[in-house]
């Protein structure tokens, strides 16, 4: 127990006693987010204002006791776990809509606001919000905010950052501050950017300013089947070789389809090798040229069928099968590793049969979704925990996917955030030198290390490290500067 | 399953399902779905929350404890979780088991339980002591004494007893099997309170089935579906119940037997379920549930002459028919068309009313703020007519209407698609 009855007390005078947990059965939740590390927290906090986060914050730095904030606990690299326990401060109360500015195109919220409800309120206005990742109904702007997350509809325009003009956070020390502006033009070092996709290691956002597009004319989703997931990427180049920058590019390959048709019935053909959704969005003239464009794309690297959705509903049904495709994998194992690794759009079919190399050499079958436009791939060993030492051995294939990405060129994390799960494989893309910049960024926001820790950074001591995770890193090999 | 898999429970045999429990690989996509997550915002109220802590009392991580009945009880088992799920996790059957372990060995509230059960085993499911217990109560909510009662405020401080003279609507002559026990090729299930306090609606639905060219009929001998039991966790007397449904409809040689209470009829669907683990009507029970069609799902397969109804509706989901049969499209499609109408949709039309069974009764706190939410939504739309598919939400909304402060009248489906 790190937290004293001092602490306790402290918190419920901040936030008021029903928003205070600290009953066991009450804190079991809590300790997992949508990954494999789980850790309990002593307590957990629901602040309602930028006020009593700065308190709650404060309080905690003042009894020495590690805070990590959480939005819906979504996340899928350990982020919101509480990994040397502490109070784990979430943001579940603060879910007002502040302003939706149609002229400015801008809306201001808190940040447990789902992701999905800006572009419900936005709605009326003919706008939207743009980064749609695919738990956007549960997930928090938030923990978007934190993870700098992306999703299907980023790769024509851009993700969470690029989105999000402006925050008031309280920083680790708790400070309360505004980075980025109002407007869209801030100017000096681009602290916003430094804050965005820290992984809730610098501070919590406590209102954030986002952007609203508007709703396109013309939208067509074009569904793409194909015989193997070689002839779907080698499409994915062509279109963009051919200059088409498409709202979305998305590929499933066989395991998933089956998984996904099986659980959400979207009329995906089960028996495909993998399929490719391209959607496209614009001025009606220019889409239908896109279209043709595409579906010329598409036939030309051997195509078995191609559906063209335009209705909103058919449209939904297609993205609803994507959206729901990684969770639909429960249906077919107990559990999955769900990576997220980016490759080179050029590496792409080269990493995917080292992938399956791997994962067959360890006995894991893979289930393959990607963001294939942006070469984001999301490979799921699926795996059964309740099987002694599984857990370990599935980290460490993980690991060794995560290798061969970073040795093709790519990166450790494409949305999903480093967390808890990478931070050990950060040393593969940094060097030493780089790793002390970051470290000093995060006391520049008065994080001294007790701040969602062992997030993010590689961290000697007291994170509680398991043997398993040892493991993965001594398998995937020595921490070499790539 | 053995006793030695689920060391944690006290009830091995009606246990959690371990492969259930797997299922779940806490993506969160259920949160925002639950409408205790939307009320509380804490995630021990969320489906992921309460089937974690099932995890931890099977693996004993932690003792089945008055905090954990707590968050399972709060559970409204509306199953608007299991419609967003996509690893397809039976949240309703591990809640209806997990329930079952607290009647087996209650951490608290033990005599609440047995009340519970004394009433659903000793009224609920036998028609005469229903019929005998309700008389009364139809007689009361058209007598005078009601209004003077009201009037006089004296209903605000008889807790239970007032909230249920907020729900009571103004019951029509009760609907009983005996009144309609001929042969057809549809036979329509009449339940236990449905049959007693919505003859009405029975009865309407009768006359809609007629005008679409089935020839109905209410085989004799039918009783309550065993819904409530069932989720109170009370399997064994859900089980009579349902062997006792299979042994009427089979007798009545109905091919379809259809059910316009959405709880009824996703609780017959499942009897397949529900008896799995009985080798004598394992079976029948899957068979019967194959034949079991919601009132709405039977009439969008047939050709139903268009009737007239004058005014706004705001059509009203019940979760068990939307989230438990995944039905939504056709209750909608078949008020669209009816002549003078205009369909109002209103804002969380999908999310549970907080009737819930008896589920009012027992946690008036969460139920009220759910139906407060629903006021809300009739006082910012105005709608005449609210309609819905199920006795429980009928009476909820009864009581949301005057709430709103609006003038409106709440129907089932079909009394709605039975004006002309």
């Amino acid at each position: 127990m790190t937290v004293s009855a001092g602490l306790l007390q402290a918190l419920r005078d901040v936030v008021g006693k029903e928003h205070v947990l600290h009953k066991p059965e009450d804190l079991l939740v809590y300790e997992l987010d949508g990954t494999i590390d789980r850790s309990l927290p002593d307590a957990v906090v629901f602040p309602g204002n930028t006020e009593e986060v700065q308190a709650v914050v404060r309080a905690c730095n003042g009894f020495d006791v590690p805070v990590t904030p959480r939005g819906a606990g979504t996340g899928l690299s350990g982020g919101a776990v509480p990994t040397r326990q502490g109070v784990v401060l979430a943001t579940a109360r603060m879910r007002r809509i502040l302003d939706v500015d149609p002229v400015e195109r801008t809306a201001t919220v808190e940040p447990g606001v789902p992701n999905i409800q800006l572009s419900e309120i936005a709605a009326e206005h003919g706008l939207f919000y743009a980064p749609d990742p695919s738990s956007q109904k549960a997930c928090t702007i938030g923990g978007n905010v934190a993870e700098n997350a992306g999703g299907p509809h980023c790769l024509a325009l851009g993700v969470t950052t690029n989105h999000v003009i402006g925050m008031e956070v309280v920083t680790a020390s708790g400070e309360v501050e505004w980075l980025g502006s109002h407007g869209p033009d801030p100017v000096g070092y681009d602290l916003r950017g430094v804050f965005i996709g820290s992984e809730g290691t610098l501070g919590i956002a406590t209102k954030v300013v986002v952007r609203l597009v508007p709703v396109p004319d013309t939208v067509v989703t074009l569904l793409a089947i194909f015989d193997d997931v070689e002839s779907a990427s080698e499409t994915v180049s062509a279109v963009i070789g051919a200059g088409l920058v498409p709202a979305a590019l998305e590929m499933m390959d066989r395991v998933t389809l089956q998984a996904a048709e099986a659980g959400l019935r979207c009329g995906y053909p089960p028996d495909a090798g993998a399929v490719l959704l391209i959607e496209l969005d614009g001025i009606e003239e220019v889409v239908r040229g896109q279209v043709t464009q595409a579906r010329a794309a598409c036939n030309e690297h051997g195509a078995t069928e191609i559906r063209t959705a335009t209705e909103p509903a058919e449209r939904e049904l297609l993205w609803k099968g994507r959206k729901g495709a990684i969770g639909a994998l429960g249906r077919i194992a107990p559990n999955y590793y769900l990576l997220d690794g980016v490759v080179p759009r050029s590496r792409l079919v080269e990493t995917m049969g080292e992938v399956a190399r791997i994962s067959e050499g360890y006995g894991f079958p893979v289930a393959n979704v990607f963001h294939a436009g942006d070469g984001n791939l999301h490979p799921c060993l699926l795996f059964d925990e309740r099987e002694p030492g599984t857990t370990a051995r599935v980290l460490e294939a993980g690991a060794a996917i995560m290798r061969v990405c970073v040795e093709a060129g790519g990166a450790l994390t494409g949305e999903h955030g480093v967390g808890f799960e990478k931070n050990r494989f950060m040393p593969w893309l940094y060097s030493e030198t780089d790793l002390e910049n970051m470290r000093r960024v995060r006391g520049v926001f008065g994080n001294e290390g007790a701040f969602n820790p062992c997030k993010v950074l590689p961290e000697g001591t007291g994170c509680g490290e398991m043997a398993h995770q040892q493991g993965a890193l001594a398998a995937a090999g020595p921490d070499a500067y790539v | 399953m053995a006793a030695s898999e689920t060391p944690g429970w006290p009830l091995a045999e009606d246990a959690p399902d371990t492969a259930d429990l797997a299922k779940c690989v806490h993506c969160g996509l259920c949160v925002n779905a639950c409408p205790t997550y939307a009320i509380t915002g804490l995630e021990v109220e969320s489906p992921r929350g309460r089937i974690h802590l099932a995890r931890a009392v099977a693996e004993e991580r932690i003792p089945l404890t008055e905090a954990v009945q707590g968050h399972w009880e709060l559970c409204l088992q509306c199953r608007a979780c299991e419609a967003v799920c996509p690893s397809g996790v039976p949240y309703g059957r591990i809640m209806e088991r997990a329930r079952a372990q607290l009647d087996a060995a209650p951490p608290s509230k033990g005599w609440e339980r047995r009340l519970r059960r004394f009433a659903l085993r000793n009224v609920i499911a036998r028609p005469r002591v229903l019929a005998a217990l309700l008389a009364p109560v139809r007689w009361f909510a058209r007598s005078p004494l009601r209004g003077l009662l009201r009037r006089s405020g004296v209903l605000r401080f008889t807790g239970p007893l007032g909230r249920l003279e907020a729900q009571l609507g103004r019951p029509g002559r009760p609907y009983r099997p005996r009144d309609n026990a001929g042969d057809g090729d549809v036979a329509l299930f009449t339940g236990c309170v449905m049959s007693e306090l919505f003859g009405d609606a029975h009865r309407a639905s009768m006359r809609v089935l007629e005008r679409s060219g089935a020839r109905a009929f209410a085989p004799r001998g039918q009783g309550c579906c065993g819904a409530l039991s069932a989720h109170d966790g009370d399997l064994a007397q859900a089980r009579r119940l349902a062997r006792a449904n299979i042994a009427t409809f089979e007798a009545s040689g109905a091919e379809t037997i259809v059910v316009n209470s959405a709880g009824c009829g996703a609780a017959m669907k499942e009897y397949g379920e529900l008896l799995a683990g009985d080798p004598d009507s394992a079976d029948r029970a899957e068979a019967m549930a194959a034949r079991v069609i919601d009132f709405s799902e039977y009439l969008a397969g047939r050709d139903l002459p268009a009737g007239r109804l004058e005014g706004r509706i705001a059509y009203q989901d019940a979760c068990h028919l939307a989230h438990a049969q995944g039905i939504s499209a056709e209750p909608r499609a078949l008020l669209g068309a009816l002549d003078g109408c205009e369909l109002v949709e209103t804002e969380g039309a999908d999310m549970c009313c907080g009737a819930a069974g008896i589920y009012s009764l027992i946690q008036p706190a969460m139920s009220g703020e759910l139906r407060a939410r629903k006021a809300a939504q009739f006082r910012e739309h105005k709608p005449d007519v609210i309609v819905t598919a199920n006795p429980g939400c009928q009476m909820q909304y009864e009581a949301a209407v005057r709430e709103a402060g609006i003038e409106a009248r709440v129907l089932h489906l079909a009394e709605a698609l039975d004006s002309e």
